[in-house]
Order: structure tokens, then sequence, then C-alpha cells
């Protein structure tokens, strides 16, 4: 049986088919998201890939941000659950979610056979969020994906503000004419967006193991700084931002079934 | 069945279009006093032969109450100061407005200045309520307002009509106890938001009119037997459980309300005003005995064992903190009773809610989670 999660966050659109709830067909990330062509594209090129049309899959769900409005979903499932159940095939150890999204952060705790057992969700402000790594990279004009190689060759680590985008957008403009290296104002980019974060995984309650998915957890520096700052171990989902897309294939597998 | 259909549009007209209401009462000639939150003496007013009328502020932009309110200030006050600046309450003969938060001291000061067409009638209730002192003063409060509103009416408020209109309260304040007791039985008839509505309308009309119209949808909805709900059950804390549209969403997620903590609804009515011979006394030591309530002083902080109690006893599967965002009084209760419901293993969402710049699609993230959730729970 062929079924397909579709994870349509703020910033990209992810998906992925499985067959038998066990193997995966194709996965497919397109860096737009909701409210764009990303959802359907992204579907498309997944299924297009293993030659399917969308009636060989038995079941489709849709999550993250843009789930509500994915025409060719069965269900919705929110991407806390989602992230859930797709950590829990893939690492099943694990107790603590930590999901920066493109617009929000989420901690989750995963209780018994995968299921959420408790979720905190920052939403106020874009500060700790992927959207913030974004402006930031920006203003040093470099990718974002280039953000931890750069943070890693700081001195001493620049003080960004965690509170608010905006405060924070003007401090880093301020310490780079003020003559603060790049390499130290990206370190102090990541530590803001960790400290912000982390807060929010204390307030949950950290307990091991511990993982990061979503695309942030590709910045290798920032998980580095979140085992420091939570003191344990933080791995980073092998499926990265593929991991709630995974959950939501599982999840329609299991219901299909 | 089309009298239990006919009854619950009525009321929820009523909750949804207030302004209909208060034409009729402008027909008849009946003064209205606006009644803010969280709590006034409403049977004061209704001795003087007006009708409270309760201001819960509402889903609108803020574009005049900014003069006057930080952006951090609820949007329970903003939204009732926008629109009382808007000239929407022009029609009341007067406001009484409590003074029991930091955001409501200064929305009376503001309303004096900023809608000075509308009558301001100030109270400050006693903090140390426990004591004879605090009723003694709340009562010497309550009898200024009565003074103010005789002055308004242009004449007096007996013992007599004081003694009928707690009598006209207390048994209203029964029939929506049996309501939300009967409501949790009939989850498909009586969704998130009818159940809402059928209280919220109690705000707009005379209590007595109210009683009757909730009396008969009781006797509506025993005529069926309690229907079976396949969904989860949650119950709600918090000041009120508005936007409308979480409502909406709970019901989209298969969540009903097992019983509230609101103190737009059952906070209002769990406490029947005590017996006495004195009226006004009567009414000052309701404050006295009223419990659970962020705005009420509680060094015990009981509210975290009456939730317990609450979730359990009406077999809820979760508790749903509907926080008013800026809302220092709720937000200093609620790492208290988290952690006796965490204690419990009470599930608990906290939800943050703004009337005037709603997030919904984060909100509708939070509602959902805690839905899937709640049912997959092992
Ligand atoms: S919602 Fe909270 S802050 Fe706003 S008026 Fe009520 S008690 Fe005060």
């Amino acid at each position: 049986m062929i079924t397909a999660g579709v994870d349509i966050g703020s910033t990209s659109s992810k998906v992925v088919v499985l067959e038998d709830g066990k193997k995966i067909l194709s996965k497919v990330i397109i860096p737009v998201g909701a409210g764009s062509s990303g959802p359907a594209r992204a579907f498309e090129q997944s299924i297009r890939e293993v030659n399917l049309s969308r009636e060989d899959i038995k079941r489709v769900i849709a999550t993250g941000y843009g789930r509500t409005h994915f025409p060719g979903a069965d269900q919705q499932i929110t991407e806390i659950t989602c992230h859930a159940r797709g950590v829990y095939e893939l690492l099943p150890g694990v107790r603590t979610i930590i999901d920066i999204g493109g617009q929000d952060a989420k901690a989750i705790r995963v209780g018994q056979g995968g299921i959420v057992s408790n979720f905190i969700m920052n939403d106020k402000c874009a500060a700790g969020t992927g959207r913030f790594l974004e402006v930031m990279s920006r203003i040093l004009e470099i990718n974002i994906e280039d953000l931890a190689d750069l943070a890693a060759l700081a001195e001493n680590p620049a003080s960004i503000s965690n509170t608010c985008t905006v405060f924070a957008e003007s401090e880093v403009i301020s310490q780079l004419s003020g003559g603060t290296s790049r390499e130290d104002v990206a370190a102090g980019i990541v530590n803001s967006v960790v400290g912000r974060v982390a807060g929010l995984v204390k307030r949950l309650g950290v307990q091991s193991e511990v993982v990061m998915t979503g695309g942030v957890c590709l910045n290798w520096m920032i998980i580095r700084m979140m085992e420091k700052e939570l003191a344990i171990p933080v791995m980073a989902s092998p499926m990265a931002q593929l991991t709630g897309a995974l959950g939501a294939a599982l999840f329609a597998f299991e219901s299909a079934r | 069945m089309t009298q239990l259909k006919e009854l619950l549009s009525t009321l929820e007209h009523v909750a949804k279009h207030p302004a209909q209401v208060i034409n009729k009462c402008l027909e008849d000639k009946r003064l209205m006093i606006g009644c803010t939150p969280e709590y006034c003496p409403e049977e004061i007013v209704y001795a003087a032969g007006m009708l409270p009328v309760g201001l819960w502020g509402g889903a609108t932009s803020i574009r005049n109450a900014n003069q006057y309110f930080p952006a951090f200030a609820c949007s329970l006050v903003q939204t009732t100061l926008e629109l009382g600046m808007r000239g929407v309450y022009d029609q009341l003969a007067g406001v009484i407005i409590p003074a029991h938060c930091d955001h409501l001291k200064c929305f009376g000061q503001d309303w004096k200045v900023a809608v000075p067409q509308v009558r301001f009638i100030p109270l400050a209730h006693p903090i140390n309520r426990k004591l004879e002192a605090a009723v003694e003063y709340l009562k010497s409060e309550y009898s200024r307002i009565k003074s103010v509103l005789e002055e308004i009416g242009g004449k007096p408020i007996s013992h007599q009509d004081l003694s009928e209109a707690i009598e006209v309260y207390n048994l209203h304040r029964k029939t929506l106890r049996e309501f939300t007791l009967i409501a949790r039985d009939y989850c498909t008839t009586i969704t998130p938001s009818v159940r809402h509505n059928v209280i919220k309308s109690g705000y707009f009309m005379d209590k007595l009119e109210h009683t009757q119209l909730v009396n008969s949808l009781i006797g509506e909805l025993k005529k069926a037997p309690p229907e079976e709900w396949k969904g989860q059950k949650v119950v709600l804390t918090g000041i009120m459980a508005e936007p409308k549209e979480i409502l909406d969403m709970f019901e989209e997620y298969g969540l009903a309300v097992a019983a509230d903590d609101l103190a737009q609804e059952s906070r209002q009515f769990r406490t029947d005003v005590p017996e006495g011979k004195d009226p006004l006394e009567r009414l000052a030591r309701h404050w006295s005995c009223m419990e659970g309530c962020s705005l009420l002083y509680d060094p015990q902080k009981n509210r975290r064992f009456m939730l317990k109690t609450m979730a359990e006893e009406s077999r809820a599967d979760g508790v749903v903190a509907c926080i008013m965002k800026f809302c220092e009084m709720e937000e200093f209760d609620y790492p208290i009773y988290k952690k006796t419901l965490e204690e419990a293993e009470i599930p608990l969402l906290y939800l943050e809610l703004d009337l005037a710049t709603p997030s919904l699609e984060q909100v509708r993230t939070r509602i959902q989670s805690f839905a899937e959730m709640i049912s997959l729970k092992p």
C-alpha cells in the first residue's frame, strides 16, 4: 500500500511517499511553503519520480502550517503529532523533540508509542525561529547554510537580544558598523536562537534523549550550542526537515490499513 | 425537537445580536447600565428597574483606544474602550467598572475622559475579602452605587426591590448551574459554541426571561436520552473563551466542554448570594464567599484543587487554559494549577487569546494538537 505525507511549512514544502509503511519511495523538498505553488509541486514531483499517479496513493495526510489548505489530502494532522510519530520511527528512544520551524518553535514531549504527551509552542515573535536566522543571514550577506561555519570561527561571540527580531536586526547592524567581526556576530545570532528555544525546552522539562528536527537541525552549530545550553546530548533527526512528512505518511498508512 | 431548536436559535440570536434586545429596551423606556468584567453587583441595577448589560469587549481592531492604553493592555479592556469611543454604548445610562486588576484600574479612569457621554460608576472591591471589615467596606461601596442608580433612575431602591432582585439572580444562577450539568450529557446538541451562547445571552436579557428560556431548554433536552459522545471532553478555565472561532475549532476537532471555570461563565453563577437580612450586606458577603478565581485573593490558591476536582468529576480528558493575552491575573495562577494538574496527569493546554488581533492559525495548531494528543493517549 502506498501512502504519502505532505508537510507544508511556512517556508518549505516536504513530501514523503511510503510503501507499506516501511519503504521510502521518494522524498521531495521545495523551498516555498504555505500559500504558494510549493505544496502541489512537491507532491507532483514526489509521485512522478516513482511513476505513480494520485490514484495509486491510498491515503494522503497533510501536516504543517498550511495543512488545512492542501486540496489533495484525505486528512490533516498537526506537525506536532507528525514530528513525534516520525521521530519515534527513526529514533524510538527520544523523549524530547525540538522543532525550529520557519515561524515558530516547538518543544514536544514524546510519550509511549510515539504519542505526544505534552508540547509548548512559541509563535509570539520570529525570534528563535528559522525566519530569524534567515533575516540575520541576509544582513551578513551569506546563505543561511553557511551561518554555522561562519559562527564557528568566532573569537568573542557578540551578545544579541533574543526577545525581538526587529530589535535584534538593528542590534546586528549596529554591531557590524561598530566593528564587531562577522564571525562574532554570526555566533551571537546562533546563541540568540539557542537561548530562546532552550528556554522553551526547559519549560517543558528536558528528558533524554533529545532530538532536533526541521531544517534548522542541519545547522551543526545550533545543535552543538543547544547541547551546551541544555547540558545534554542533542541529536539531529536523520530526516531533518522531512521528519514531519514521514510521520504523516506513517499515520496515513496506519489509518488506511 | 423543533421547540429545542427554536430555543437554541433564540438564545444564539441574542448572544450574537445584543443590539436588537437593547433597542427593544429603549422602546420600553427601560434604562440600561453597562457592567464590565469581571464582577459587578448587577442585582442593584436590576432592583432599580434597569437592565444590566454585560460589556465583555468584542472582536474589533483598535484604532482609538490605543490613545489611552499601551499595547500590552489586555484586549478585553482595549476593545471595550474602543467600542465605547465609537459610540456603541451611547444608549447606556451609565457603566459600572470595577478595579480588579491594573488594566481595569486604568480602564475606569480612561473611560471618564474617553467616553464622557456614558457616566462612569467606579467600584473598588476589597482585596482582603474574608474580613468582616471587608464586608462592611464593600457594603458602603454598593450603597454608593445604589445612590448613583437612584439618582439616574429618579426613584429610590427599596430593601424589598433588592431582596427580590437577589432572588431573581439566585434562581438564574441555579438554572445555569443545572444547564451546565445537563449540557455535558448532550455534547452533540450542546456544542461548545452553543453552550457559550446559551450562557452569554444572559448578559443581554432580563434575568427572569433568560431563566425561563434556559429552564425550557433544560426540559426539552431531558426529553431525549443522553447523547453518546465519541470525542473528547475538556474543562475550560480562564477569563473567557472568545473569540468565537476558537469554540468552533473545539467542535471541529471533536472537543466538547465538560465543565468550565471561566469568569464570563460559571464563575458568575457557581456561588449564590448568601442568605441574610440586609440585602446590601448579602451582596457584599457574596464577594467573600466566592472561590477559585484569579481575581479573588486566595493565599492558599485553592483554585488548583477546584480545577483538578472539576476535571475528575466531569470526567474531562484535559483542561484548556484560555488566557487572555497580557492578563497577569490569570498568568500568575497558571504555573500553580499547572503543577497540580501535571501531578494528577491531567493534560493541560495553554491557549493565549486576543480579541483584537487573533492569530487563529496558531491557535488552531494548538487546539488540534491537543485534541490529537488526548485522543491518542494510551
Ligand atoms: S482579562 Fe485580565 S487583565 Fe483583562 S480586565 Fe480581566 S483580569 Fe484584567
